[in-house]
């Protein structure tokens, strides 16, 4: 084509003409590029679109359940909900432009850092339309002021919650447990179960291992929502939600408060790091108080933690978090000798009149095996060998039963195996069998072992609660009982779900007059003095001292030690005693002191603190002077 | 057929009278056009005022005030005769510049760009008054050049004369604004009768020099071009708004939902709204059947521009309406085209529809100087 110079007057003016015209079609197909698309889009897909536009209005949205309530037996509520604010950000309708500027504001009002609200929007990277937790239990003033500013705050929504309150706190917190936000990889297993991702989840305690009844059915329905979020109306309910059921516990909060109070004190008396007291019903395996110190409050958890608060519990040398009385196992020490003595009596190694010779120590080879006295106590039968808690009678016994009969034995009293009582992280404990060395170390337990086995050392590892119901089962007269926190499981109206049923995982292999001998020995241990002024409470108690080697031996060649008491009360009326020999005793206790070393016996003066107050006694026989530091073997 | 006539120069005042036509050669339907439109736009304004609309400071008062000033700049820039331009070339161009300067010194940065200027709390983008300014320099830099507009040398000058403001505007950045530019050059440069040749060359030249362009772009230009190229891969950012923009248009349907009845903007789904995406709340409240009225009203004001265009006889006039429909047009299909999901989300107005002072001034002022030109034609008669 020609230049077309204007202004040249030979020039076409067809030329400048045509220009027009080009540019005139660029228009025109222009214009109609956009009218098309705008056709597609408003006409043809126009139905499509309204559907979408509605969607972003209404939205199915659940409807929380009302968390199931947990009452002590006595109908005490310890476990309740209380409406809180709580703050979330739905990612999807917070613009990426706007979002530092919403996040820095977010965090100081809420005063989270806002690295942590940056990482709870992206935590779940697929899930963009769902509300992710921000903050809980937030002050009243600040959720005003965060509705106000709805509108600099897109994709912000403040909601009224109920979260959990725990009435007692820190006292049943090894119970009760906690309810806490739903981990990723907890919602990647229950997302198909209708957990939301800023859901909450017991986490331990009966709040975890009841958590499907706690929890309750959530609902859904239809709501309308604008572009922040906040809901112009509900459209349509399309399930109600079913509350959860509410649970029962088998502990009585006032037995529960004697045992903290008597493992308090003692703790406080000598220093105690760590301690357990667990008391229970062997007629039916009801625990009534479960202690273990230290704890923590689980209140913290409900409103939300910190992570300042849960890094310094997490750090804490003494693990409040632990429930000592079940999730961790130590030598039970010479409580195991009722395992070993019913063995010998079973297997008729002994009758109960059969009388052992008891020096300062028992050889195997070159080896010496001590009396805890070094001295010895002459010739013993069982009541007396139980009573004394003497060492070398007992190697006796465990090296005529060997260390697979031993473990039998054990095994029967439920050594070795969990309970399975409705608690989490219970532990196992350890029955050393010729089979479990074997297959842990690769030999068989040598005749030393099995001395030291017989007197619940070595590798004897039992849990507080396995101490406990072994003498329950002893109290009893041979059954032993599934220990059971729930007594029973309650529908919102009231009604039963689950009613209280006592279980029997078996009954004892024994002979009940084994049974009725060793109860009496338990109350020996008490009459001759072993227990000191234990026999002075007026009130009939058996039971099994303990004292437990550990660790590292000091520079006088002394290992530090747990002190333990395993003791039942037998059924005792106006002008009755109890008595040792009947198998009826409602209450079986055990306490156990982590590293005592006192010159007594620790855990007996837990128990006896304990008995003078549950009973209320009006005597105060307690000898804190026993609780002084020093040593047991020491002071002998 | 009578060859075009050599540029005179201009009578002695700057407000002449018109030499034979007077205020008769006014073009009626281009005001006719113009109003309708900036009348909708207030519509616009009416319906995206958040709160009571007559509350001082809202969207549609301020609106007003702009209409108001707009009338004022179109008559003012209708009486004052264009062929004064000529003269004042020099300076209506350093003093674009400056403003452009002015706005990288002093200018408010908003989502990362430093685009406006706010004087008084009013926020005000000066680089719509550069782009009108740009028509009428290239204009007079063609109409100067007359006697080799299909030389290289008149192709490369052009290309000078908008490079300073194409830089200044990118540096802010804005990219989309700087296209506008290069718009306006090559409609003045085509519709005025340039080397086909060497444009095509210089196009040629720049598709090559693309990948170089592509890592210039800041990291949010390079995002809002990918995310335009898949909106769904980034629902939070840039395609948030290239999503909710297409529910909202195709919610909108053959005729609507009603002024103010917007389920989308009414709910605040559509982001700036206020801005960028007004044309996405009119499709949606006003339906296919309004946005096709406003194409047809834009058809018309682009069609009456090049009518004066041609009927002026002279360069100056061909060039300058080249330049302000090739605005007018590509502004239409990047705003349009980013409200429908076809081109990238860029800060573009819509002119007359998108609320901004600076916009309606400007586009006043262009269609001002088409009166101008329209009235002093040699040719009243046509």
């Amino acid at each position: 084509m020609n230049d077309y110079v204007l202004g040249q007057p030979e020039s076409p003016r067809v030329g400048l003409g045509a220009r027009f015209a080009v540019f005139g079609l660029v228009i025109a197909i222009v214009v109609g590029l956009l009218t098309t698309r705008l056709f597609y889009l408003q006409v043809v897909q126009g139905g499509y679109y309204a559907g979408l536009a509605e969607d972003n209005r209404q939205q199915t949205q659940p409807i929380r359940s009302a968390r199931g309530l947990i009452y002590d037996r006595a109908g005490r509520p310890l476990a309740i909900n209380i409406p809180s604010y709580v703050v979330r950000i739905r990612p999807a309708d917070l613009p990426f432009g706007e979002r530092d500027a919403v996040v820095e504001r977010l965090s100081s009002l809420l005063d989270v850092p806002a690295t942590d609200i940056i990482e709870a929007i992206d935590r779940y990277a697929s899930l963009r339309f769902e509300l992710v937790r921000i903050a809980s239990d937030v002050p009243s003033d600040v959720a005003r002021i965060i509705v106000e500013e709805s509108r600099e705050l897109p994709g912000v929504e403040v909601d009224v919650e109920e979260r959990r309150q725990y009435e007692y706190g820190a006292l049943v917190a090894h119970v009760l447990g906690y309810t806490g936000a739903v981990s990723a990889e907890e919602l990647a297993q229950l997302e198909e179960a209708g957990y939301l991702n800023d859901d909450q989840i017991g986490k331990t305690g009966v709040e975890a291992t009841f958590e499907e009844e706690l929890r309750g059915l959530y609902g859904a329905e239809h709501v309308e929502r604008d572009a922040s979020g906040r809901i112009v109306r509900t459209v349509q309910i399309v399930n109600e939600p079913q509350p959860g059921a509410s649970l029962e516990l088998t502990l009585d909060v006032e037995v529960q408060q004697q045992a903290e109070e008597a493992l308090r004190w003692a703790t406080e008396v000598v220093d105690l790091q760590r301690g357990v007291v667990i008391v229970m019903n062997p007629q039916t395996g009801e625990i009534l108080a479960l202690v273990s110190l230290p704890n923590y409050d689980n209140n913290l958890f409900a409103r939300g933690i910190s992570n300042t608060d849960y890094q310094a519990l997490v750090e804490d040398p003494n693990r409040p978090l632990v429930n000592f009385a079940l999730s961790e196992q130590y030598p039970p020490g010479s409580t195991y000798k009722l395992v070993t003595a019913v063995g010998a009596l079973e297997d008729g190694l002994i009758n109960p009149s059969t009388q052992l010779e008891t020096g300062p120590f028992v050889e195997i080879g070159t080896y010496k095996y001590w009396e805890w006295n070094r001295r010895g106590f002459g010739p013993l039968d069982i009541s007396g060998g139980f009573a004394h808690s003497s060492n070398t009678y007992f190697f006796q016994l465990a090296g005529g039963l060997g260390a697979d009969r031993l473990a039998h034995w054990a095994n029967e009293f439920g050594f070795g195996q969990r309970t399975g009582v409705e608690l989490p992280a219970e532990a196992r404990g350890i029955v050393p069998s010729d089979e479990w060395k074997q297959s842990v170390f690769g030999q068989d337990v040598f005749p030393g072992e099995v001395f030291q086995a017989g007197i619940g050392q070595g590798y004897d590892a039992a849990t507080p609660l396995q101490v406990l119901n072994a003498y329950s089962a002893l109290a009893n007269g041979g059954t032993l009982m599934t220990p059971q926190i729930v007594r029973r499981v309650l529908a919102p109206d009231g009604s039963v779900l689950r009613g209280f049923q006592p279980e029997v995982i078996r009954q004892l292999d024994v002979d009940p007059d084994t049974l009725r001998t060793m109860r009496l020995a338990a109350r020996e241990v008490v009459t001759s003095g072993h227990t000191f002024n234990l026999v002075d409470l007026p009130l009939v108690v058996a039971g099994k001292t303990g004292t437990a080697e550990f660790g590292v031996r000091d520079s006088q060649d002394r290992l530090p030690f747990h002190s333990w008491f395993a003791a039942f009360v037998p059924q005792f009326g106006p002008g009755q005693p109890g008595d040792p020999a009947q198998t009826d005793s409602e209450l079986a206790i055990v306490a156990f002191a982590y590293g005592a070393n006192t010159k007594a016996n620790a855990a007996t003066e837990i128990v006896k603190y304990f008995l003078q107050d549950h009973y209320d006694l009006g005597v105060d026989i307690t000898r804190p002077d026993l609780l002084q530091r020093g040593n047991f073997y020491g002071g002998n | 057929m009578s060859a075009m006539r050599v540029e005179r120069a201009p009578s002695n005042t700057l407000i002449s009278k018109p030499e034979s036509g007077s205020w008769q050669s006014f073009d009626i339907q281009l005001a006719l056009f113009a109003v309708a439109l900036a009348v909708i736009g207030l519509l616009m304004a009416w319906t995206n005022s958040t709160g009571a609309p007559l509350e001082p400071g809202s969207t549609f008062t301020r609106g007003l005030m702009w209409f108001a000033i707009a009338i004022v700049a179109f008559s003012l820039a209708a009486a004052f005769d264009y062929r004064w331009l000529r003269t004042f070339a020099w300076a209506v161009y350093l003093g674009s510049l400056g403003l452009l300067v002015m706005t990288l010194i002093i200018g408010v940065t908003i989502n990362g760009a430093q685009r406006w200027v706010s004087v008084g709390g009013i926020t005000f983008q000066f680089s719509e008054l550069a782009k009108v300014a740009m028509i009428a320099v290239l204009a007079a830099f063609l109409a100067r050049r007359q006697q080799n507009l299909g030389s290289l040398a008149t192709l490369v000058g052009a290309g000078l004369l908008v490079a300073p403001a194409f830089v200044l505007v990118m540096i802010q950045p804005d990219l989309g604004t700087a296209l506008v530019f290069v718009a306006i050059l090559v409609g003045a440069l085509f519709i005025s009768g340039a080397s086909l040749r060497w444009m095509l060359l210089a196009f040629a030249a720049l598709v090559a020099a693309l990948p170089v362009g592509w890592s210039i772009l800041r990291d949010y230009q390079q995002q809002r071009i990918l995310s335009f190229l898949d909106p769904t891969s980034d629902p939070q950012g840039a395609g948030f708004q290239v999503i909710q923009s297409q529910i909202a248009i195709g919610s909108g349907g053959l005729f609507g939902r009603g002024l103010t009845n917007g389920s989308q903007t009414g709910t605040d789904f559509l982001p700036v709204q206020a801005t960028d995406f007004a044309f996405a709340v009119l499709l949606e409240e006003l339906g296919f059947v309004g946005g096709l009225v406003v194409f047809l009203l834009f058809i018309g004001l682009i069609w009456r521009v090049l009518v004066i265009g041609w009927r002026s006889e002279s360069v100056f006039g061909v060039a300058f309406a080249g330049g302000l429909s090739a605005m007018i047009i590509f502004q239409m299909l990047v705003n349009a085209g980013m409200v429908a999901g076809m081109m990238p989300v860029t800060g573009i107005p819509l002119p007359f529809i998108t609320h901004g002072g600076g916009s309606l001034v400007s586009i006043a002022i262009g269609l001002g100087v088409m009166q101008s030109i329209s009235i002093r034609r040699a040719h009243p008669g046509w």
